[in-house]
């Protein structure tokens, strides 16, 4: 589903829904966006969270706001409360119009990428359902979970038609994870997590392994995560990362989202 | 830790759907042995909401332990302030997760005086782990997991490492991934204080109460 030799920018959302929905609809319009529903979100919403966030991000996409998320629906209007056969009729007849605005920017619109954040570590199977029937492009397993589970996690994703990445974080040798499983993840994800990095500085997001992994399995996609600053986006970059992966900066500063994301795309050509 | 030292338990872990959770609890013998865990495709799928429904179910809030099987791997802090305000009684966090998480993860639960559990699924040497945090968790839980039991039936519970972890740290030792009623009896002949089981409660049946006495029968 990702194009290969297209850099993109995953923003990982971990505020509320109604955060969410601002932020969303003030993104920049582009195919190289991302979006992420991260792993404290989905333990607050649950699999509701991902389908949020795609009826969002589709609204933003085809340019068509005012439509069945239920968060735009509490926003834009109360007609439900008073409703009646004209209003029926008259909410009908939008909804036409709706389907008829989406077919046409669907045409000439890309396809919203919205990846779950899930972090599996067991269960593997009914994790991958449950996300896709959600509506996710793609699911995250963690690199530390049993074999069993990452092989079983992969399978369904590619049974099932979703994107599989392996998130690496906490694992000393990815290369070593890789070599085990049946067959490799469509994207592996280089992370340091948010606690490592706060607590212990040191720790670096470990660009090096970009091309030792992709000189063996040419046809993985490689994120990296736990960087936040335009000069590690550079970085990860300049080391031939395909996506990064950005969540304080973005979370933080909502109301600059437009320009923090214009800034990143710049960078990530 | 809120739980009794010398005291055994069975920990009933719902990882259905909301209905079928709901009408399992119905159906528990009422004993303050039986902890009931939030498992982690209900709280994947439902959110918190799947904590407050247990809660609402359960048949004496005040008395109940719930456990919410959130498997924290980051953001400690935020995970367990999130476990604070669904006024749980403990929650988990992976052993595999890094060594600044899980230490987070036990501060911030005795801050909240929530029951600190700690996965090892996956975790080859959980001692070696234990022994680089600066202080041990409530609750050690060794674990084999679903797939793991499933794709690799030669691969066993670690039973031999109850003990280990008993001697050196002070914590319960908690056993999951064995269902059976033999597998149960070698944990608490091993020394388990908790024995965590799903399988026999993934769907509510005519024998779930009685299942439920056998389990607590065995567990003394």
């Amino acid at each position: 589903m990702l194009e290969r030799n297209k850099k993109y920018l995953q923003i990982a959302f971990n505020r509320t829904l109604e955060e969410i929905a601002v932020m969303i609809n003030s993104l920049p319009l582009s195919d190289r966006i991302i979006i992420e529903a991260g792993y404290p979100l989905i333990k607050a919403y649950g699999t509701h969270a991902i389908s949020e966030i795609k009826t969002i991000w589709e609204q933003r996409v085809f340019g068509y706001i005012s439509g069945t998320s239920n968060i735009s629906r509490m926003k834009s209007f109360r007609l439900q409360e008073i409703s009646t056969p004209l209003i029926d009729l008259l909410l009908k007849s939008i909804k036409k119009e709706q389907k008829r605005e989406i077919a046409k920017y669907k045409k000439v619109a890309f396809s919203p990428y919205i990846i779950a954040d899930l972090k599996c570590m067991d269960r593997a199977f009914t994790e991958v359902e449950a996300v896709t029937s959600a509506g996710a492009s793609a699911a995250t397993c963690l690199g530390l979970a049993p074999i069993e589970t990452i092989n079983q996690f992969i399978k369904r994703c590619e049974e099932i038609g979703i994107d599989s990445m392996l998130d690496m974080m906490n694992v000393e040798y990815p290369f070593e994870i890789l070599s085990k499983l049946i067959k490799p993840p469509t994207i592996v994800m280089l992370h340091r997590g948010v606690d490592e990095g706060e607590e212990n500085r040191e720790k670096e997001v470990p660009y090096h392994e970009i091309e030792r992994i992709k000189s063996v399995y040419d046809d993985v996609l490689i994120a990296v995560a736990g960087g936040e600053i335009i000069n590690e986006v550079i970085t990860g970059v300049f080391n031939d990362a395909d996506i990064i992966i950005v969540w304080r900066l973005f979370n933080e500063n909502p109301e600059k989202i437009t320009a923090i994301t214009n800034e990143f795309l710049k960078e990530l050509k | 830790m809120i739980l009794k030292r010398r005291q055994k338990y069975l920990q009933i872990a719902l990882n259905s759907t909301l209905d079928e959770a709901r009408s399992i609890i119905n159906q528990l013998p009422s004993s303050e042995r039986i902890l009931i865990e939030v498992g982690t495709p209900l709280i994947k799928i439902y959110g918190k909401r799947a904590i407050s429904e247990i809660q609402n179910v359960v048949p004496e809030p005040e008395e109940t332990y719930i456990v919410a099987d959130t498997k924290c791997a980051d953001l400690a802090l935020r995970e367990v302030s999130m476990a604070a305000e669904a006024e749980v009684q403990a929650v988990t966090c992976l052993g595999v997760a890094p060594i600044e998480t899980i230490d987070r993860f036990i501060e911030e639960c005795q801050k909240n005086k929530i029951d600190s559990m700690l996965d090892m699924m996956n975790v080859e040497d959980p001692v070696s782990v234990l022994k680089e945090l600066k202080k041990p968790p409530d609750i050690v839980v060794l674990h084999r997991g679903v797939d793991e039991t499933e794709f690799s039936k030669e691969k066993q519970i670690p039973f031999y490492q109850i003990n280990q972890i008993k001697d050196n740290f002070d914590a319960f030792v908690s056993i999951a991934g064995g269902d059976t009623i033999d597998e149960v009896q070698r944990a608490i002949l091993n020394g388990a204080d908790i024995i965590v089981v799903w399988k026999a409660f993934y769907q509510s049946t005519a024998e779930t109460t009685k299942l439920a006495e056998e389990f607590l029968k065995e567990i003394r």
